[in-house]
């Protein structure tokens, strides 16, 4: 217990830190860091609707790092969850737009698969590229972000773009009332619902399931693993998938919940700020979820801050980019106390 | 033909500048993820100093002195803290594009591109269509041949290797590790800078968010592909390149047959298959161990 109390502790400092220097770069730029922050929280959590935002935002954030958690743990860098994320939506939005009027029953489970395996399958291949000859991971995971945000830009530019579009903002065709799974607001029992599943699932995969134990260990240790008899390749390539699957899922949580509609280049930042929940919450699932009120509360700030506040959107880009900075660190000069006792001993 | 090589050097130069950045830092014993935020904050330090100033010197000044700058807080990150490095480069990139969009936001309010009265001086004439490029594509077969000679001829270059290879080994006779990698950072914010500069005032002469569209990691990939080598990974980059100008080059001959987007995405996947093709030959390189990240 004393460890995990410690490991949060370590996380809050170097939030802590993180926002410090936000505020430094803040204050160059020309803005005035209290204000900023005090926006920031307004349109988190201290606005009396900001938590329905919050929530909002938190819930796909959450499904798509619960598969960054399965990923990490297994010793695996997928870092491609915003590919994944995408290609899941536009599997999606193919299937509500070809099957349009049929009944929502038969459609909307049918979307639901077909990002799921469009997502898995995104995160496959680089995951068979790294298993099979040892390609890294980072780079063809992030290669493949890059690839997939220009697919979303041909598909919503061609196949599927909706005719009476201004051409200002490439979209497709709205998704069909009959097939949404909440209005705008996005906090309808369906996504709850889905979100809680998905959160329970991972969570029993992770901490009790062999399955789990196996990825565990071959995150910290692959020869244990190979020498327990158990095939890595088959780990790795059933990590690698479902990470890429929860991404999906989160995509047409998007499409067919709160965005009602693909759009090209939507939430770009999606998948970066899935990583870093997990890595705030140390990899654990019911860490994640704290977590992602927390970055969920950011994200609905971001929207917030330009329009009521005044204040440029990527501040909370950079409140984003300053905690992956810092959160993995593992040394603290002078704050030895905060980490636990065996890497304190080691450490220096 | 001209043409083609004209195209294959505007789009490769920043990238080979960049590259080298990656070789440094590789041999020091760090992957450094944060190359693609250091370029973008390369190209709008250098636009923006040279815009506010209208001094073009200054621009290149600010450009190294903020690069530097931000390497130096990524060796601290890395080598003081011992964060992990791949997500402290992620995050050093995420800055960089947070950071550069709120500076231009700041001193622009809500506008996207900032232009520049003009770029870098061009090579002129006297080269004939080559004249066209900025003299920053002249320096950089010079560099990388002095990136060679320092890192495979001269003792500085050789402890570097050590540090990188076997931290331990170059300890014991007397070298700094941790020293020599803020060199090897700090060194490569500096060839950072260039990329930017080329990239932004080389042949455009504009700053547009987001404008380096992962190429800070195609040149990550270009290290990986060269195996650290500075000529390996130049001609790496250089590849990938070729294979960008002909992905614009395919968009005029036949954009009306093959749509755009995809020919785009040509230099990602040639990154992809480089990356594979340089695992399947010599084995994967690991960027970083991933046990730690569990073992708070």
């Amino acid at each position: 217990m004393r460890g995990s109390l410690a490991a949060v502790a370590r996380a809050l400092a170097f939030v802590l830190l993180a926002l410090a220097l936000c505020g430094f770069i803040f204050q160059i730029a020309g803005y005035s860091a209290i204000e900023m922050f005090r926006s920031i929280a307004d349109g988190a959590f201290l606005n009396p609707n900001a938590w329905q935002g919050s929530l909002r935002w938190a819930m796909p954030l959450f499904i798509t790092a619960c598969g960054v958690v399965v990923s990490f743990r297994s010793g695996y860098f997928n870092v491609g969850a915003q590919g994944q994320f995408y290609i899941g939506a536009i599997g999606a939005t193919f299937v509500v737009d070809f099957l349009n009027g049929y009944p929502a029953a038969l459609v909307v489970p049918l979307a639901f698969v077909m990002a799921i395996v469009c997502g898995a399958l995104w995160a496959a291949w680089p995951g068979y590229l790294r298993v099979a000859s040892g390609a890294d991971e980072v780079i063809t995971t992030l290669m493949g972000n890059f690839i997939a945000s220009l697919i979303l830009i041909y598909v919503t530019g061609g196949i599927l773009k909706d005719p009476s579009g201004t051409g200002q903002v490439m979209a497709s065709r709205p998704v069909a009332e009959a097939y949404r799974i909440s209005s705008e607001v996005g906090l309808s029992p369906a996504i709850v619902g889905v979100t809680v599943a998905v959160g329970l699932l991972t969570w029993v995969l992770v901490n009790r399931t062999a399955f789990g134990v196996l990825c565990g260990l071959a995150g910290r240790n692959p020869t244990m693993v190979v020498w327990q008899g158990a095939r890595m390749s088959q780990f790795g390539l059933a990590a690698f998938a479902l990470s890429g699957a929860l991404a999906g899922l989160a995509g047409v949580v998007e499409v067919l919940g709160p965005n009602g509609r693909l759009v090209s280049g939507f939430l770009p930042t999606h998948g970066f700020t899935a990583i870093l929940i997990a890595l705030v919450a140390g990899l654990s699932v019911t860490g994640a979820a704290v977590v992602s009120l927390f970055f969920g509360g950011l994200a609905a700030a971001s929207l917030y801050l330009p329009v009521l506040a005044g204040l440029p959107a990527a501040a909370i880009d950079i409140i984003n980019a300053a905690i992956a900075l810092f959160i993995t660190a593992r040394a603290a000069p002078g704050l030895a106390w905060l980490l636990p006792r065996r890497r304190a001993a080691r450490g220096a | 033909m001209e043409e083609f090589l004209v195209a294959t050097l505007r789009y490769g130069t920043p990238l080979v500048y960049v590259t080298m950045a990656g070789v440094l830092a590789q041999r020091a014993g760090v992957w450094n993820l944060g190359l693609e935020g250091l370029m973008i904050i390369g190209c709008c330090a250098s636009v923006l100093g040279f815009v506010q100033t209208g001094s073009l010197l200054f621009g290149f000044g600010l450009a190294i002195a903020v690069c530097v700058l931000a390497s130096a807080l990524l060796w601290f990150v890395v080598e003081k803290l011992r964060a992990n490095p791949i997500i402290a480069g992620l995050g050093l990139t995420g800055l960089g594009l947070g950071g550069t969009d709120l500076a231009v936001q700041a001193i622009y309010g809500s506008q996207a591109t900032v232009n520049a009265p003009y770029g870098l001086p061009r090579l002129g004439p006297a080269f004939g269509a080559f004249g066209v490029l900025s003299i920053l594509v002249a320096v950089m077969p010079i560099v990388v041949f002095l990136m060679w000679v320092v890192l495979r001829r001269t003792r500085f270059g050789l402890q570097l290797a050590a540090c990188g290879e076997h931290p331990f080994a170059a300890r014991s006779v007397g070298i700094n590790p941790s020293t020599m990698r803020l060199i090897a950072l700090c060194a490569g914010g500096v060839l950072c800078a260039l990329g930017g500069m080329e990239l932004a005032l080389g042949s455009l002469t504009i700053f547009a968010y987001g404008m380096t569209a992962g190429r800070g990691f195609m040149a990550f990939s270009a290290v990986i592909f060269g195996a650290g080598h500075p000529f390996a990974s130049a001609a790496a980059a250089l590849f990938f390149s070729i294979v960008g100008a002909i992905g614009i080059r395919a968009q005029l001959l036949f954009g009306d047959r093959v749509p755009n987007d995809l020919l785009l995405a040509l230099p990602y996947i040639a990154t992809v298959i480089g990356v594979w093709v340089s695992a399947r030959l010599r084995g994967g390189a690991r960027t970083s161990e991933f046990g730690e990240l569990r073992d708070y």
